[in-house]
């Protein structure tokens, strides 16, 4: 159990907004958690939930109008919060590495991989370009790119997406980061692509100890890779638990209502897949209901009236709700085939 | 052969490399660049060996021809004709177009590394130093570019050099704007991003991601603003802005001698005139084919 080790990072009440022209934007409103070294949490949501703010707000890389207002997060005893551009700099991508959704575009167009890959190693230790193209031939082996050594010296419009993001995977990890953090790392690859990069993902993280947040909208990345799952809404964690008892027993209406509307192989034939009713919350004010409430069926009366805390209502699961759904809700849902 | 071997060998052929190769492949089958690239090489040759190509000297004078009336027209010895001093016209021209691209260049050259200094701060920090660079570049905006100049040139005395500086510093604000406005787009890219997340420093994002991204509008402008330079620096030469010593060939000094003799000698004025829009249409044609060949949305085709 990944409690009984000491946090590799630790993250406590992080809020972030944004000015905008219409006013602030309460992207992420008091989420905390915690990651020890070589675990791998996953957090769910869809979008627009502030999966992604998260993370850059974690590393200092917010657009310019984004602000953190509120938290902490220790990492190795510094708060990332708390340190100068500087500073940050010199732990991005050597300690704290970041994969994103979209490797078409994530990869500079004018520049060789071999180049792009040299950067990291070129800032962080000082290699020469001799070293550093040593390291960068034995990065591209590891992440499975034939013929590397010609490879090195190939634009990125010459690879194709599951390459791509093979080669992004290779550029984040060359450093050897205790913490990688991975933001929609499949979104935008085919599904058989996607298998691959998801093990190749899961084999160098656990070849290295590296700590691993996965941030996805895909319920099935996160229950085949992730040990604990945080589910987030409206920039709060909904629901945390091991990914097997989310699967299995959803509590939180939001991770029901999630798992409704993803089809699976085993349901029965009839079962009929239920969207969520509504559209996610507008961010322009600070949550004073259960942000939840206008779209769920467990509504009680007191949803409406403050933010229900995140309680531990079993051991190792917290849910933020006053009318948690049943344990066996789902189970029975799946079984009868009757929405 | 196989469906692999085939495919690889289509990509091959599809795909001439990186940017700038692709550029330069396109660029070449340009039939308008080609025609601007030829008559630039042969104005930058004829300036480079000016020497060799004019029979006589820009400044040899030979009263004797002009003793009566002005002035001969083209003849065996004057290709050209002589101008209202008795000067070779064919010579003058050729030596002008030294002084017509020396002083085209280094405007440029003075424009673009100031324009491209200031709009690369602007776009990429933003903010109050952005406010201010760009409020800057706008007042110099709002005065007519000819009229500009002619103030720089009056503060700093006439002379070539000065109309060098007057006509480069005309261009500041031109490539100032469109380079900050090529760094704003790219300053979101996803890959500024993902440089910025695996930690490299400000510096080498902006001058080796940022920069590349967004120089090309600058190169197309830069050529066409070498031919608005040779015109404007004819034009300030015109108005006697130009070089003092009116013996200099160059071809905007030059037309303003020949007004005088314009009913008797139109060639004086005509020949310059020529040389001029020459230059001018080669450095044109360039800019438009590279304007052509770095558009990404034409990218991809031939």
């Amino acid at each position: 159990m990944s409690a009984a080790r000491t946090p590799l990072l630790s993250v406590d009440d992080l809020h972030v907004r944004f000015g905008t022209s219409r006013g602030l934007v309460y992207a992420v409103n008091g989420i905390s958690f915690d990651i020890a070294p070589g675990e791998t949490l996953g957090i769910v949501g869809e979008s627009g939930c502030g999966k992604s703010v998260t993370s850059l707000a974690l590393l200092g890389i917010l657009a310019r109008n984004g602000r953190v207002t509120a938290g902490s997060a220790m990492f190795g005893g510094r708060d990332l919060l708390k340190l100068k551009d500087d500073e940050l700099r010199s732990i991005r991508g050597r300690e704290i590495a970041m994969i994103f959704q979209d490797p078409m575009t994530s990869l500079n167009p004018v520049l060789t991989i071999g180049k792009q890959l040299r950067e990291p190693l070129e800032a962080h230790f000082g290699m020469d370009k001799g070293q550093a193209n040593r390291r960068a031939l034995e990065l591209l082996e590891q992440v499975g790119i034939p013929s590397a050594k010609q490879r090195l010296r190939d634009y990125p419009h010459q690879f194709s997406g599951g390459m791509r993001q093979r080669v992004m995977i290779a550029i984040a990890l060359a450093c050897e980061p205790k913490l990688l953090i991975a933001d929609e790392p499949t979104t935008a690859l085919d599904v058989t692509i996607q298998a691959q990069i998801l093990e190749l993902l899961r084999t160098l993280v656990s070849e290295r100890d590296t700590a691993l947040m996965l941030i996805t909208h895909d319920l099935g990345v996160v229950a085949g890779m992730c040990e604990r799952v945080n589910v987030m809404y409206a920039g709060m964690f909904m629901e945390t638990a091991t990914a097997t008892a989310l699967f299995a027993q959803p509590r939180h209406p939001y991770t029901l209502g999630l798992l409704q509307s993803v089809p699976r192989l085993d349901s029965g034939r009839r079962q009929k897949l239920m969207p969520i009713p509504g559209s996610p919350r507008n961010m322009l004010s600070p949550p004073s209901e259960c942000p939840f409430a206008p779209r769920c069926r467990y509504e009680v009366e007191q949803s409406r009236q403050q933010v229900p805390p995140l309680e531990e209502i079993e051991p190792g699961r917290l849910v933020r709700c006053f009318n948690p759904v049943p344990a066996d809700e789902w189970q029975r849902q799946r079984v009868g085939g009757a929405a | 052969m196989s469906i692999a071997e085939l495919e690889s060998r289509e990509i091959q052929l599809e795909q001439p490399q990186g940017l700038w190769s692709d550029a330069w492949y396109r660029l070449r089958r340009n039939r308008g660049a080609l025609i601007g690239f030829g008559l630039v090489s042969t104005f930058v040759l004829v300036a480079l060996f000016a020497p060799l190509i004019a029979p006589y000297g820009p400044r040899e004078q030979n009263l004797s021809l002009v003793a009566d009336g002005c002035c001969p027209g083209p003849s065996a010895e004057h290709l050209f004709g002589v101008d209202q001093l008795g000067r070779d016209e064919f010579s003058r021209v050729v030596y002008g177009a030294r002084y017509s691209l020396l002083i085209g260049v280094v405007s440029v050259a003075v424009g673009l590394s100031f324009g491209l200094v200031l709009g690369a701060i602007a776009g990429f920090f933003g903010g109050i130093t952005d406010s201010v660079i760009m409020r800057l570049m706008d007042i110099m905006l709002a005065i007519p570019g000819l009229l500009l100049a002619i103030g720089i040139v009056a503060m700093l005395g006439p002379g070539i050099w000065q109309i060098m500086i007057a006509v480069g510093v005309v261009n500041i604000p031109i490539f100032a704007r469109l380079l900050r406005g090529a760094v704003l787009g790219q300053r979101e890219n996803d890959f500024v991003l993902a440089a910025r997340a695996i930690g490299v420093p400000k510096r080498t994002i902006l001058g080796s991601h940022i920069l590349p991204n967004a120089v090309s509008p600058v190169i197309v402008a830069g050529t066409l603003a070498l031919a608005t330079a040779i015109i404007d620096v004819a034009g300030l030469g015109f108005l006697g802005l130009g070089p003092q010593d009116p013996a200099t060939p160059e071809w905007g000094t030059m037309l303003t001698g020949t007004i005088r003799y314009l009913q008797t000698a139109p060639h004086l004025a005509i020949i310059p005139g020529i040389a001029i829009v020459i230059s001018v249409l080669g450095f044109n044609l360039i800019g438009d084919g590279l304007r052509e060949a770095l558009d990404p949305k034409l990218r991809g085709r031939a």
